[in-house]
C-alpha cells in the first residue's frame, strides 16, 4: 500500500471523526449547563445525585464509558447492538464531555459576584433575564480558556472510537498499521490531530477575542 | 399605582431582623414623605445597610411593616406575593456602596435595558439615558465600558441606571465609601443636585457635613436601633444622646 493510498484511506474516517467531534460539541455544551444548574439546585437530593453522577462520569474512564453505551444494552437487556455505531459513541461522549463542562459552567457561574443579582433583582429582571442577560455572558467570558483546554482534548479523545470498532479515521489508521505492520498510521494520524486542533485553536482564539471587549 | 395621597412615600414600622440569632435591627420605625431627603448616619455594624436591604427587599425582615405610598409590600413580617413585590420594586432605585454596573454593557445599555424590560421603547429609554448622562455630567461617555471609568463616573452612571426607572424613591447605601476624596465630591454634588430638585432619598452615609447640608431629617443608629432622630441641626449641634454625642466626637477635628 503506497503512502498515498494510505492517507487517502484514513481520510475517508475524516468525516466520522469530525461527526464525533461536531455533534459531541452540539449535545455536551447545552446538556453541561443543564447539568451544572442541577448540581447547583438548592434542593439537596438532586445537588447531591447530580454531583455522584459527575463524579463517577469523570471518575471512569472514558473508554469503559463506551463499552458500557455500546454493548451494555446488549449484555442487559438483549438489544441488538446499534449498526451504527455513531449512535452510542456520541451518546457516550456527549454525557461525559457534558460532565466535564458542567464543572467549567459551575465554576463560572459560581465567580460571578453576588452583587450582579442583587443590581439585576432592584432593576426589575426576573430570574430569567437575570441569568441570560447579565450572568451567563460575563460566564462565557471568564470560562473559554477552559472550555478550549475541553475542545482540543475532544479532538483526540476521537480516536477512542476504536475500541468500539467505529470506522473513524484512527480505527482505520490502526487496521492499516495491523495489516500492513507499520508505524507509519499512526505518523499520519498524529498529523491529522494535530492540524484539526490548530484550526481548533484559531477558531477559539477569535471567539475568546470577540468576547474579550470588556475588562 | 397611586396610593394614599396623604401617605409617606415610604415607610418601616417597628422592622426586626436577626442573622444567626443575632439581632441586626431591633423595632426601627421611619418614614419619608415625598421630596424629604433622610440621611442614615451610625457607627459601622449599627444596622444602617441592613435597614436598606430589608426596605429594598434584598434581605428578609423577620417583623413589622414595609410601606410604599401607604401600601403594605410586608406587613407582620408577611410579604406580599412574588409578582406583587416585583410591582413595588418599580417604586425604588438603590444605588450600592460598589456601584455593581453590568461590566459587559456599554453606559448607555446599563441605563437603557432594565426601563425597555419593563416595556420602554428603546428610542425613548435611549433618550432617557442620554439625558441623564447629561445630568450626570457623563456627557459623550454612553459607549464607554464600566472598567474604563473612574470610581466616580461609574457610581454616576448607577445613579442614571436607578433614575432610569422613574422610581418614586432613591435610596443610596453608602455611595462614596468606595470612593477617594477627590470623587467623593463629584457624586455628592450630583445627590445634592437631585435634593435640590426635590427627588425623594433615604442615604446611608459617612459624610457628615454632606449629611447636615443636604438632609430634612438625620437618623442616628447604633446597636441596631434608632438613637436619636430629627432635623439636622439639633442631631449635630444638640444631640439629646450620649451615643450620639459620642459618635459625633470623632468627626470633629
Amino acid at each position: 500500500m503506497s503512502f498515498i493510498a494510505m492517507v487517502l484511506k484514513m481520510s475517508e474516517g475524516l468525516g466520522r471523526t469530525c461527526a464525533i467531534f461536531f455533534l459531541t460539541l452540539l449535545f455536551s455544551l447545552p446538556l453541561g449547563m443543564c447539568i451544572a444548574l442541577l448540581r447547583m439546585s438548592k434542593n439537596r437530593v438532586i445537588a447531591g445525585v447530580t454531583r455522584f453522577v459527575i463524579s463517577v462520569l469523570r471518575g471512569t474512564p472514558l473508554m469503559l464509558q463506551l463499552l458500557a453505551v455500546t454493548y451494555g444494552p446488549y449484555y442487559l437487556f438483549g438489544f441488538n447492538v446499534s449498526r451504527n455505531k455513531l449512535i452510542p459513541v456520541v451518546i457516550a461522549f456527549a454525557i461525559n464531555y457534558a460532565a466535564y463542562f458542567a464543572e467549567i459552567y459551575r465554576g463560572g457561574i459560581e465567580s460571578i459576584s453576588k452583587g450582579q443579582y442583587e443590581a439585576a433583582e432592584v432593576l426589575g429582571y426576573t430570574r430569567l433575564q437575570t441569568f441570560m442577560r447579565i450572568i451567563l455572558p460575563q460566564v462565557m467570558k471568564r470560562i473559554m480558556p477552559s472550555v478550549t483546554n475541553e475542545v482540543v482534548t475532544l479532538v483526540k479523545d476521537t480516536s477512542m472510537a476504536f475500541t468500539v470498532s467505529y470506522q473513524e479515521m484512527f480505527t482505520i489508521g490502526k487496521q492499516i498499521a495491523n495489516s500492513q505492520t507499520s508505524f507509519l498510521p499512526f505518523v499520519v494520524a498524529g498529523v491529522f490531530y494535530f492540524v484539526f486542533n490548530a484550526i481548533v485553536d484559531y477558531v477559539m482564539g477569535r471567539i475568546e477575542k470577540r468576547l474579550d471587549y470588556y475588562d | 399605582m397611586n396610593g394614599n395621597k396623604n401617605a409617606p412615600i415610604f415607610a418601616l414600622n417597628n422592622i426586626r431582623k436577626s442573622f444567626a440569632d443575632v439581632p441586626v435591627l431591633e423595632d426601627i420605625s421611619l418614614s419619608v414623605e415625598q421630596g424629604n431627603v433622610v440621611s442614615i448616619i451610625g457607627p459601622s455594624g449599627s444596622g444602617k445597610s441592613t435597614l436598606l436591604r430589608c426596605g429594598t427587599f434584598l434581605e428578609t425582615a423577620d417583623g413589622g411593616d414595609i410601606l410604599y405610598d401607604g401600601e403594605y409590600a410586608m406587613k407582620d413580617g408577611v410579604y406580599v406575593d412574588k409578582a406583587a413585590l416585583r410591582k413595588f420594586r418599580s417604586r425604588f432605585g438603590l444605588v450600592f456602596q460598589n456601584f455593581k454596573l453590568f461590566p459587559h454593557y456599554s453606559v448607555l445599555k446599563n441605563i437603557a435595558e432594565p426601563p425597555m424590560l419593563q416595556g420602554v421603547s428603546r428610542e425613548e429609554a435611549e433618550d432617557r439615558a442620554m439625558g441623564l448622562l447629561r445630568k450626570m455630567g457623563l456627557e459623550g461617555r454612553e459607549k464607554a465600558y464600566p472598567s474604563q471609568l473612574s470610581g466616580g463616573q461609574q457610581q454616576r452612571v448607577a445613579i442614571a441606571r436607578a433614575l432610569a426607572m422613574n422610581p418614586e424613591i432613591l435610596f443610596f447605601d453608602e455611595p462614596t465609601s468606595a470612593l477617594d476624596p477627590e470623587l467623593t465630591g463629584e457624586v455628592l454634588k450630583v445627590i445634592r443636585q437631585l435634593a435640590d430638585e426635590h427627588m425623594t432619598m433615604v442615604v446611608v452615609t459617612h459624610e457628615m457635613p454632606f449629611a447636615k447640608a443636604v438632609s430634612n431629617r438625620v437618623i442616628f443608629m447604633a446597636g441596631g436601633v434608632i438613637v436619636e432622630q430629627g432635623d439636622p441641626i439639633s442631631v449635630f449641634e444638640n444631640p439629646q444622646e450620649e451615643r450620639t454625642r459620642q459618635f459625633l466626637r470623632v468627626f470633629e477635628h
